[in-house]
């Protein structure tokens, strides 16, 4: 089976588990990731990591599956040489580091390029390299609470909510970028910088309330909007059903649906408050509101998602964790797979949200520990011998 | 200025917002892409006319924004001329991109098998409701799709209606994820020569989206990633959303004795004790008595406006203090750091003869950065010279393709 992406060579220096994911992306498709891990304390500034000790890392699972792993001293002049050196065997440096340590370390734009003149280096950021904010420090929360969304998500006069979810685009933006500029290199022979960032990963989140609002403007999009005051009561609203879980509908062209959709919540389908488009999503919305709340609240969800069903109604229930867990679709489709973790046996994780035909992404090699592959990799690509890396080790250059 | 993807041809056959925006990806950075859209009416997102019970104003951002850069086409897939004018379109493109119901696809003979046939090298690309090997086969809207995935149901305080993320968050992950896939397959297709097919759906999409808790609930199956959760109880008081005089902020502090020592010496007399009191003197400590030290960081952040507060922390970033106040939209529309890093800008938009304000490149390239050339097409205002000029049909046979009905 061909890899997509093989024989493009990534160097991972990232310290967070999204900047990590952004380089697992490029590994699942088979380029040959080689992840960094510098020893000593991390510089990660994300939340902490909240594991019982001695328990499976699932993040690092997702986020370095199908890298190699060298364990390497970055506060050495010799560690920070031999990352040089590999990056000069690299067509791809991904980082999430702040720009100062970068600089430090020799490890930034600029030396790099000096390295590897056609060097695609991709840097994920908190706040974009541009502006006031380019050194803030890239926690998700700070560029969430940023972008305008958190005070709007929960219903009015409820604190305003971090969804945790931004970072997630970010990390395919960095993969993209990295992608739109091989591309560019293969034809030009160039490389260039590449960036993306929590802000701008949460705003593209956004994109729909973001664009809505900055044609629109006014007042009604900076606050909490009540779920009984929707532009359309069968269209992105949600109701509570008897027995506690919520339903969901999304049948924007009321007209097409509500034949079939009256009958359903005892409504009579030339019901004169709601027999057009019009009188639902207008002068008689709010009323509709409340008559379905009523409605939904006769039934238990297990009724609803029977209805909904047997008419391919546009509409769900409002499930929790367990549900796509239970789902045969879910890893028919390798969004969650089985792994076997060489220390914790049989676990169920994440798995590829792209599916390819002819260049499947695939699981070749579970997170490595700290420093698994350093020998292998200082031997095969920059030829050192098996004393040179003794002599390394003993140093305390390299660990692992 | 080069583009990154100059020379790539897409064939977007996309309605609404998870296709078209993952076309409106490649178009930014070069990609020349075709919009191909029924005659009458065109993509249903030309008819979009209010957002949250508010009229969409004099232009419509919701279609015009994410169909950018595309050129527009009308053809009539429902003939069979129609249906000719498209494979000829498939012999010289490299991409097709379609998120109609398979059912569409196949009862206009555009299938992956079809297409394959008439350009090997085609990567043919969909974004579907739930996946190539769904067994669900409802229509599919993002927040129906988002409802299954476990997402809105773990948002907001307890008891409160579950949360949706967004209007189109799912669609735009499903969407980027569908432009990082044609980028990977073309990679692969520019090394060996082969097409493929290529899927994002809005439930695989989604269920990634959810990474930073499901997965550790996939691990540990523990109900705290999976249930609401109330800022009352943080795990880690000092990593919290509070309350300040006049307006919410996100403060970010690890639970770290160093890091609690400089939060707590920036508090106000009144609270000095804070910092001393026993029930809060170690990480274990903090976490064990959250409940009243949030309590306690309630009343001393209330008592000050988030400008103060700003004003306080802002030096102790070295001390490991970070904090944002909690921003509205109007607030971002004004972000210097947006505008600085093209997250927003400014473009000229024909239908009301001004300059507008857009939703801008969430990915920067120093060398080939994505531009925005025009705003999204009138319906069909390409058709006749990508005939003429790009698949060479003479005069004669426009016209009599105008009188089969298979372009308007």
């Amino acid at each position: 089976m061909s890899r997509a992406l093989a024989g493009i060579r990534v160097v991972d220096l990232t310290i967070e588990t999204w900047g990590g994911i952004g380089a697992a992306l490029l590994g699942d498709f088979g380029a040959e990731v080689i992840r960094v891990d510098a020893l000593g304390p991390s510089p990660a500034v994300g939340p902490e990591d909240e594991r019982a000790p001695g328990t499976w890392n699932a993040h690092a699972a997702l986020a370095q599956r199908n890298k190699r792993s060298l364990a390497v001293d970055l506060a050495s002049t010799a560690g920070r040489e031999l990352v040089q050196a590999l990056v000069g065997k690299a067509d791809v440096v991904i980082t999430d580091r702040a720009r100062a340590d970068l600089l430090r370390l020799g490890l930034d734009h600029a030396a790099l390029c000096a390295r590897k003149p056609d060097l695609i280096y991709a840097r994920g950021s908190g706040f974009g390299p541009q502006g006031p904010d380019a050194d803030l420090p890239a926690i998700d929360e700070l560029a969430a609470a940023r972008t305008g969304m958190m005070p709007i998500l929960p219903q009015p006069g409820r604190p305003p909510v971090f969804p945790g979810h931004g970072q997630m685009y970010t990390a395919v933006m960095l993969a993209f970028g990295i992608l739109a500029a091989l591309h560019h290199r293969a034809k030009t022979g160039e490389g260039q910088e590449v960036d993306a960032s929590l802000l701008g990963g949460n705003m593209y989140g956004a994109s729909l309330d973001l664009q809505a609002y900055l044609a629109i403007g006014g007042e009604r999009m900076l606050r909490p909007i009540s779920r009984l005051d929707a532009g359309n009561p069968m269209s992105g609203t949600m109701y509570m059903s008897a027995d506690g879980p919520w339903v969901t509908l999304t049948m924007p062209d009321t007209d097409r649906w509500w034949p079939v959709f009256a009958p359903l919540v005892e409504l009579a389908v030339d019901d004169p408050r709601f027999d057009t488009h019009d009188k639902r999503c207008g002068a008689n919305r709010l009323e509709m509101m409340q008559v379905l709340e009523a409605a939904f609240r006769r039934a238990p969800a297990a009724h609803w998602r029977a209805m909904f069903q047997e008419h391919q109604l546009s509409a769900d229930i409002i499930e929790s964790y367990d549900f796509p867990a239970a789902d045969p679709q879910v890893y028919r489709n390798r969004y969650f797979v089985e792994i076997d973790d060489p220390s914790f046996g049989p676990r169920t994780s994440l798995g590829f949200p792209i599916f390819m035909s002819g260049t499947p992404a695939r699981l070749d090699g579970a997170a490595p520990a700290r420093g698994q592959h350093g020998a292998a990799i200082l031997h095969d690509l920059l030829g050192l011998s098996e004393d040179a890396i003794t002599a390394l080790r003993d140093a305390g250059t390299i660990a692992g | 200025m080069a583009s990154a993807l100059e020379g790539l041809r897409v064939i977007d056959l996309t309605v609404w917002f998870q296709g078209p925006v993952a076309a409106q990806h490649l178009a930014d950075f070069g990609a020349e892409v075709i919009k191909v859209e029924r005659p009458k009416g065109g993509d249903q997102g030309r008819g979009v006319r209010s957002i949250k019970a508010l009229p969409v104003g004099d232009w419509n951002q919701y279609f015009l924004v994410i169909n950018r850069n595309k050129k527009s086409m009308a053809l009539d897939l429902k003939t069979e001329a129609g249906r000719e004018i498209m494979y000829r379109l498939v012999e010289r493109s490299d991409v097709f991109l379609s998120n109609l119901g398979a059912e569409n696809l196949e009862a206009w003979r555009l299938t992956w098998e079809k297409l394959s046939a008439i350009n090997p090298k085609l990567i043919y690309a969909t974004t579907t409701g739930y996946g190539p090997y769904a067994t669900t086969v409802k229509p599919s809207f993002d927040m129906t799709v988002q409802a299954l995935t476990g997402l809105m149901s773990r948002l907001g305080e307890p008891g409160e209606p579950p949360i949706y993320l967004g209007m189109g968050s799912g669609d735009a992950y499903g969407g980027l994820l569908a432009a990082l896939a044609i980028l990977v397959a073309l990679w692969h297709r520019n090394t060996t020569g082969a097409g493929q097919r290529v899927d994002a759906s809005l439930y695989g999409a989604q269920l990634f989206l959810a990474a930073p808790t499901l997965q550790a609930w996939l691990a540990t199956r523990d109900p705290r990633y999976a249930a609401q959760q109330s800022r009352a109880a943080a795990r880690n008081p000092l990593w919290n959303t509070y309350r300040a005089e006049d307006q919410w902020l996100m403060l970010c502090v690890p639970n770290r004795d160093d890091a609690f020592a400089a939060l707590a010496g920036s508090l106000d007399p009144a609270d000095a004790g804070v910092g001393g009191d026993a029930r809060f003197a170690t990480a274990a400590a903090r976490r064990e008595h959250a409940r009243e030290l949030v309590a306690a960081l309630d009343a001393a952040i209330a008592r000050r406006t988030a400008g103060e507060w700003m004003a306080r922390w802002t030096p102790l970033a070295d001390r490991h203090v970070a904090a944002s106040p909690v921003a509205t939209l109007a607030d971002l529309a004004r972000d210097a750091g947006a505008w600085a890093n093209d997250y927003l800008m400014e473009t000229h938009c024909e239908e009301v003869n001004r300059s507008v304000t857009v939703r801008g490149m969430p990915v920067g390239l120093s060398r080939t950065p994505g531009t925005i050339r025009g705003l999204g097409p009138e319906l069909g205002q390409d058709t006749e010279m990508i005939l003429f000029e790009m698949l060479g049909y003479d005069w004669d046979e426009i016209g009599a393709l105008k009188a089969k009905g298979a372009i308007p």
